[in-house]
């Protein structure tokens, strides 16, 4: 499982529809919000990096608002665990 | 109530990136589940390109589960781009080497201890040199190695061997960038900083896509261009509109190898307009053609050659937009300019640096709040590893030439060795290297024997072909983490540590050193290419000049950080004030020049009450009244070369036979040669295959549509890969990554291993081709690693 600290930058006066929008994806979760409400701070979590990639494409697909989606903090545990207890001798 | 981890996890991390944002967060949960959801953030820098971005790892039970951007580092404000965030993540892949391995008499690389490997190389390494002579062995580094390890690598060479058979990666990505700043301030790097970006008002973007190449320093100008369209101007000069295009006010499309010409078309606008400032053109401006001085009336004259129209025709870039470019250049600033490979892969890139810096120094757009000349290094620590520890064939530490006598005989004193033994000789540039490696029998072949650290030449050489089969008949030491189209050469094979497994120094674009902790043990018996080369020393009787040789490998790379510190002291490059204590304290690093412990560092060079060189005598002369002085200046006069550098075009334009021009580069998901990046499956598959760029028109001549096998062609080789129609580039530009291992698609076999005199960088850039539809398209999104070291090489040299 991947985890993110994620901010999504939306258009000015979007906040409303935006997390209408967002309410509709259990993978989101909403956290907090900038004072002009451009800047939204979510969780974003997926199965590995590669379904988070397909989620923000999604997100941006479904949302028009969203100008653009930028993690800063990934979380892999998970997928790391599967990765080291697979290596090769 | 109590909270999950998954919870955990979450609350953290939504208040880490509230935090970098300074947006309010009301749960107080940051502090607790930082303890709780990982062991311990340390802190680092990002190792995929030269912005040098800020990170902390978490770490969990020994393993690496998290990164996030530092909110505190000046590179990046906590924010990462993707290849930050995913590329480490191959760090845990299974084909990491794992064990020392020695080619035995059936060919194939076998598990052997450190100390039968250690024990061969040194004995070999002492044998060739006996044999041969000091110079019979190379050393080949990498800009991507941390600073202890080039200045250990250079001092055991240059010091231990007596030896300048030094060289590096670096001279295939900044060497032009490094002669651009010697001949025009007599020194090397930029002057100013990153943090002139939010100071400026006009970005001359030239030769880089930096949106996928820096994506960092692009999304700092970008969200000023974005918050304020109107006052806020961009030009980029690169043939391709790429996605920086995209935010552009003037685009300058030149033809590759062309804009020599642009550059001294705005000089003559900018001068013919009266946009120059006085002070500096008649106080710290020198204009010499090279070899003569001349005035500022015979740099107008000269400049007279290139009016707009005759240059429109040479370069195809239109008369309106080079007049607008000087335009904004010269009177909506402060300017920054900004380049990388696009200006310095060429035959002409120290001119064309110094071109740029011609513009900058007529303007006085420099050494000024934002404004400046700025080159952007493309590897993490070309600038501080290699640059700054002069780990190339013709430097010192602190970027000084082997060639003089006053800092040969400092750095002896400094390295405790008798006076008058370091070569003043110059030793081989990386394409004379290669080209001098062979077999002990072949008399044409001066090198013998090279150690090869963090890099893959046999992938990124330009030309490769010519190279191969040196490397395949000399005694070939290489250190990686991977198998790589190099390792398939070796005869020896040296397992190294990730820098999440070891730390130390990076010094990033604008000379910001940055210490990065030790996060986690390597695998299996992989070990720091600071230990590696401690104990080849060790082995070759060099103990004394290298003694960070124990077991504690902080230690080690804080003792040689020290000795490296203290042999620079005196230079105008000093980063004598950054002991690892205040590394390992700041979060943002320290700038160079940074002469005492207690000094903040330098954000501008040259300006009095920034640079504390302007008032170190002892270092540089400045005279007291001078607020701004270009102390390197080789005539003592602080003063910069303005330089009337004739118009030269690249080294094989397209003709009738080759009619295309063919530019190479990076994709914004992959890292140079793939090895570590295609070994993370989401970059992969994004990118999983190299692909050849073509125009509309020029796919309609020639029958081709999207997907279809195309064969290009060069005088030297030839590659057969998907095409991909699109606008981006002009007709008759093709466009083609160079991250694919995959042997049909190994760009360098066509590019030309020309290179410029002054630099003595190759011409990646630009080489002409032929191309031809071969087939209908084909699935090769194979993402080709070579998982196995006993891979054979594809073909037989
Ligand atoms: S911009 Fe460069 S240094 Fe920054 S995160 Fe991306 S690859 Fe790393």
């Amino acid at each position: 499982m991947v985890i993110t600290g994620s901010v999504l930058f939306i258009e000015p006066g979007s906040e409303k529809p935006v997390l209408e929008a967002l309410a509709r994806f259990p993978e989101v979760t909403f956290q907090a919000r900038s004072h002009s409400g451009s800047q939204l701070v979510v969780n974003l979590e997926a199965e590995d990096h590669h379904a988070l990639d397909l989620l923000c494409a999604r997100l941006a697909e479904s949302i028009p608002q969203i100008v653009d989606i930028t993690h800063l903090q990934v979380h892999f545990e998970d997928e790391i665990d599967g990765q080291t207890n697979s290596n090769r001798p | 109530m109590r909270m999950t981890r998954r919870e955990m996890i979450k609350l953290s991390a939504a208040a880490f990136a509230a935090g970098a944002l300074n947006i309010p967060f009301a749960d107080s949960a940051e502090a607790q589940g930082d303890d709780v959801v990982v062991d311990e953030w340390i802190k680092g820098a990002c190792r995929f390109c030269g912005t040098g971005c800020g990170v902390y790892i978490g770490v969990r039970g020994g393993k690496v589960v998290g990164i996030r951007g530092n909110p505190e580092a000046l590179t990046n404000f906590g924010f990462l781009c993707v290849k930050g965030f995913k590329g480490f993540l191959s760090m845990y892949h299974p084909d990491r080497l794992k064990y020392p391995m020695v080619r035995q008499a059936d060919g194939k690389l076998t598990r052997v201890s450190w100390n039968e490997a250690l024990g061969l190389v040194a004995n070999k390494f002492k044998e060739l040199q006996s044999k041969y002579g000091k110079d019979s062995v190379a050393y080949y580094g990498s800009g991507q190695c941390m600073t202890e390890e080039s200045y250990t690598f250079n001092k055991l060479w240059k010091g231990g061997f007596r030896s300048n058979m030094v060289d590096g990666n670096p001279r295939l990505c900044m060497a032009s960038a490094v002669g651009g700043y010697m001949t025009t301030f007599g020194t090397d790097e930029p002057a100013g900083s990153y943090s002139d970006i939010e100071k400026a008002k006009t970005f001359f973007i030239v030769g880089s896509n930096l949106s996928e190449c820096h994506p960092i320093i692009f999304r700092r100008i970008a969200r000023m261009k974005l918050e304020a369209p109107d006052k806020i101007n961009v030009i980029v000069c690169e043939p391709r509109y790429t996605s920086t295009s995209r935010i552009a006010d003037v685009w300058l499309p030149a033809d590759p190898g062309t804009d020599l010409a642009v550059f001294h078309c705005m000089a003559r606008e900018i001068i013919k307009n009266g946009w120059i400032d006085s002070f500096f053109v008649n106080n710290l401006c020198r204009f010499t053609t090279g070899q003569q001085v001349v005035d500022f009336e015979a740099y107008k004259q000269f400049l007279e050659q290139f009016k707009p129209e005759d240059v429109s025709k040479l370069t195809r870039v239109p008369v309106a937009n080079i007049v607008e470019a000087a335009r904004l250049f010269a009177t909506q600033g402060p300017t920054v300019s900004l380049w990388t490979m696009g200006l310095n892969q060429r035959t002409r890139g120290v001119w064309a640096n110094n071109l740029i810096h011609n513009l900058h120094l007529i303007t006085g757009h420099i050494c000024k709040d934002g404004a400046d000349s700025f080159s952007l290094t493309g590897q993490p620590n070309a600038c501080g590893g290699v640059r700054e520890t002069g780990s190339l064939c013709h430097l010192l530490p602190g970027t000084r030439l082997i060639t003089n006598e006053a800092a040969r005989t400092q750095v002896e004193k400094a390295w405790g060795i008798p006076a008058k033994s370091i070569d003043p000789k110059p030793g081989f540039h990386t394409m004379q290297m290669f080209a001098a490696l062979g077999a002990e029998n072949d008399a044409t072949k001066p090198l013998k024997g090279m150690l090869i650290t963090t890099t893959n030449p046999a992938q990124s050489l330009p030309n490769a072909h010519k190279y191969f089969k040196g490397m395949e008949e000399a005694f070939l030491v290489v250190i990686d983490i991977f198998p790589t189209r190099t390792t398939q050469f070796a005869d020896v094979l040296l397992p190294a540590a990730f820098i999440y497994e070891k730390g130390g120094v990076y010094g990033c674009s604008e000379r910001r050193s940055q210490l990065t902790g030790k996060c986690v043990e390597p695998p299996g018996e992989a070990k720091p290419d600071l230990w590696i080369g401690a104990q080849l020393a060790k082995r070759m009787g060099f103990e004394k000049l290298i003694p960070w040789n124990g077991d504690d490998p902080a230690k080690n790379y804080q003792m040689a950080w020290d000795d490296y510190r203290t042999c620079v002291k005196d230079t105008e490059h000093t980063v004598y004030g950054m002991t690892y204590e205040r590394l390992k304290k700041l979060e943002a690093g320290l700038q160079w020049p940074c002469p005492t412990p207690e000094h903040p560092g330098t954000a501008k060079r040259y300006v009095r009450g920034q640079d504390p060189i302007m008032d170190m005598p002892h270092i540089e002369k400045v005279p007291p009244q001078a607020m701004i002085y270009f102390y390197a200046d080789t005539k003592h006069e602080g003063k910069a070369n303005v330089f009337l550098r004739p118009y030269k075009g690249p080294e094989e334009p397209p003709d009738k036979d080759y009619p295309f021009f063919l530019t190479t580069g990076r994709v914004i998901e992959q890292w140079h040669s793939g090895t570590m990046t295609m070994r993370v499956p989401e970059i992969a598959r994004s990118q999983p295959n190299a692909y050849v760029e073509v125009h509309p028109n020029d796919a309609k001549q020639y029958g081709l549509n999207n997907g279809d096998m195309v064969k290009v062609i060069s005088r030297r080789g030839f590659m057969v890969l998907p095409a991909r129609v699109v606008k981006m580039s002009l007709p008759g530009i093709l466009f083609i990554p160079w991250f694919d291992q995959a042997w049909d698609r190994m760009v360098n076999r066509v590019t030309i291993d020309a290179v410029d005199e002054g630099s003595r960088q190759p011409e990646f850039k630009i080489c002409a081709v032929k191309i031809e539809r071969v087939g209908d398209p084909r699935d090769v999104a194979e993402m080709t690693i070579i998982s196995n070291v006993n891979d054979p090489f594809p073909i037989k040299v």
